[in-house]
């Protein structure tokens, strides 16, 4: 699945570069403009791609990828959910905050004990808080409160 | 300044206390990121690089690299002792280092490896010091042409040698080429695929790319695992002592890996994975018995030992001289540079003798550093493989984030971060390489660019472009590296057609 996914969706993407490079002014050989390299880079992008996924779906379904059991495929996708959820609600609940949910949560169900989990959370965010925003001025969020 | 009266120099820079801490902290970040199985050596420099900000250019370059080349001592270490790559220029280690673990021979083998490393490590900057010097002086008479031409020629080498399919690469440097061109245009001022966003006219930033796919791909590899036990041989401090016929057998493997890493390193390509496999077969072919590798042969652990660390010297020489970086650990010591406006090309050397020659000056002293580190200390790096994996991943996410939030205080940058990671997850599932699209988005600029000018200044004209004698002979070299397999297959096709066995 993978191995024709990531292909389809890279000439997807080229598709979308090359009419928005075409938009650009081109210039001339002689004085080549914002678009005309994108352009070319477009141009290449969509023949590579295009041979890439011809050959991906030329292939038996399913060659390429090693297939996960469900263990393993459930631990990457928490992972996964929950770097989004931290970007998603930074803003929001502050950083200590995000943090801590989570270290929790991942060390958790990555196959930690929940107080292992919870006093990593706790010494993980309130230590790279301190590091970071306090010792080198970064102005991390700190949330509503 | 003469290489010697430079070297002096430089030596009066490098001891200087703070920059003696720098490196201290480089080459022992580096032994234990090299150390740790799954956490890179450039994940880590991405990491740290924004600690450098405040630093001043030399002790920021002498740092970094610092991580970079002890990534090469501390990952023989787990190949050793463990059976598992501590990182990827370590692989080839592993046939006869393990090897020798399981018959008692460890220590000699850890000896060996780091002495290998710390004589490579001395004959790289050896190495620096006259090629830089030399490519710098020639480097002067280039041109917007010249750099086009080794910009585009690096890329397709880069393509050919990282392994896997060609297509695959391909595809991975056209990426890496359309997103270096997000941003606004260095030439019009016109913003380019941002689609209205104020945030993307900066471009997209090359650390969060690679935290992403050095640093959040390989936990999540690490996550696949959970809760992971690693068994490690435990070594007594008189068995370091290799036997008089083991260091006989070493000599001469260590000095031909060191050549070898070296050259290895000034080609565009994955250099210190690469030059371990190179040595590997030299050694393979030099030795009377070469059906005995793979049972624990010290000339396949000194080989590609001194090889890997000859490598890291030698691709210091391209973005030195010519300020050009061709794999993704040079392009994260460029970004150092150019943060500190810094621009690393054939006037650096003259120009801040104080960054150029403290480096290479650096670069002795860590490698000494390194050696006290990995020897005598060896224990004490072998007890960070006893933390909890699970831990260590999650604490390095977390460190990703924060990281990379902080380059520019910017969410833009967080969302690239796991972006990337969660694209670098999926081409590590497909066994492709992400390093050319690294290198790619770094080196896209430059080529549009020096493309742009070298087109105004031939007035259009392609021929003249790439006719000029230097960009010609470059362009040919690439397009024969990129071609000659394939030309070789076809001859032998038709040549001897030899039934397959």
């Amino acid at each position: 699945m993978l191995a024709r996914a990531v292909p389809l969706i890279l000439l997807v993407a080229a598709g979308v570069y090359l009419t928005v490079a075409l938009r650009l002014p081109f210039g001339a050989a002689a004085r080549p403009g914002a678009g005309f390299y994108p352009v070319i880079v477009a141009v290449f992008a969509i023949v590579v791609a295009l041979v890439a996924t011809a050959s991906a779906f030329r292939g038996a379904p399913g060659a390429g990828a090693v297939e996960l059991d469900a263990a393993p495929r459930r631990r990457v996708m928490i992972t996964v959910v929950a770097l989004v959820a931290f970007c998603l609600v930074l803003p929001w609940v502050g950083y200590p905050a995000a943090a801590f949910a989570f270290v929790t949560v991942v060390l958790r169900y990555l196959g930690g004990r929940w107080t292992t989990a919870l006093l990593t959370g706790v010494l993980s965010s309130a230590g790279s808080y301190g590091l970071f925003a306090v010792l080198l001025d970064v102005p991390l969020p700190h949330g509503p409160w | 300044m003469g290489p010697l009266e430079g070297l002096a120099y430089g030596f009066s820079i490098a001891l200087l206390p703070g920059n003696l801490f720098a490196c201290f902290i480089g080459v022992l970040v580096g032994t234990i990121v090299g150390v740790l199985p799954g956490i890179g050596p450039v994940g880590a420099m991405a990491l740290l690089l924004p600690s450098t900000f405040a630093m001043h250019p030399a002790t920021a370059l002498i740092m970094l690299a610092g991580i970079y080349y002890g990534a090469m001592y501390g990952g023989s270490t787990t190949s050793i002792l463990v059976n598992v790559p501590g990182e990827a220029g370590s692989v080839v280690t592993l046939l006869d280092g393990y090897q020798m673990t399981r018959k008692g021979r460890a220590g000699a083998a850890l000896t060996i490896s780091a002495v290998g490393s710390f004589f490579a490590g001395t004959v790289g900057v050896v190495g620096i010091m006259l090629a830089a010097g030399w490519l710098a002086d020639v480097a002067i008479q280039f041109g917007p042409p010249e750099y086009f031409a080794i910009t585009l020629g690096g890329i397709l080498l880069l393509s050919r040698l990282s392994g896997g399919s060609i297509l695959n690469a391909f595809v991975m440097v056209a990426l890496g080429l359309a997103l270096g061109t997000v941003g606004m245009d260095s030439i019009s001022a016109l913003r380019r695929f941002t689609f209205g966003s104020v945030q993307l006219a900066q471009g997209i930033e090359l650390v969060p790319v690679i935290m992403g796919v050095y640093g959040v791909a390989e936990v999540l590899l690490l996550a696949e695992e959970g809760i992971a036990k690693t068994q490690i041989a435990s070594v007594k401090l008189r068995e370091l002592l290799p036997t008089p016929e083991e260091w006989r057998r070493s000599t001469m493997p260590i000095a031909r890996g060191s050549v070898v890493g070296f050259l290895t390193g000034l080609v565009p390509g994955p250099a210190a994975v690469l030059s371990t496999f190179i040595s590997y077969t030299v050694e393979k072919k030099m030795s009377k018995t070469p059906e005995k590798f793979g049972t624990g042969m010290i000339e396949g652990v000194a080989g590609p030992e001194a090889a890997n660390n000859g490598a890291t010297a030698g691709a210091m020489v391209p973005l030195l001289s010519l300020g050009i970086p061709f794999s993704p650990a040079t392009a994260i010591l460029l970004g150092a540079l150019v943060v500190h406006g810094l621009q690393p090309g054939p006037l650096m050397i003259s120009q801040r003798p104080e960054v150029f020659w403290g480096f290479v000056a650096s670069m002795y002293i860590g490698n000494l550093m390194l050696l006290i580190l990995n020897l005598p200390l060896v224990g004490v790096f072998v007890t960070v493989l006893r933390l909890p994996q699970h831990v260590l991943a999650t604490l390095v996410l977390l460190l990703c984030l924060v990281g990379a939030f902080s380059l520019s205080n910017s969410f833009l940058d967080l969302w690239v971060l796991v972006i990337f990671g969660v694209f670098g997850y999926a081409l590590r599932k497909l066994r492709v390489d992400p390093s050319p699209m690294v290198v790619a988005l770094v080196l896209g600029p430059m080529m549009e660019k020096t493309l742009r000018q070298a087109l105004f200044l031939t007035r259009g004209s392609v021929v003249d472009l790439v006719a000029r004698p230097l960009s010609a002979t470059i362009l040919v070299l690439a397009a024969a590296a990129l071609f000659a397999p394939l030309l070789v297959r076809l001859v032998r096709g038709r040549g001897f057609a030899k039934p397959t066995p």
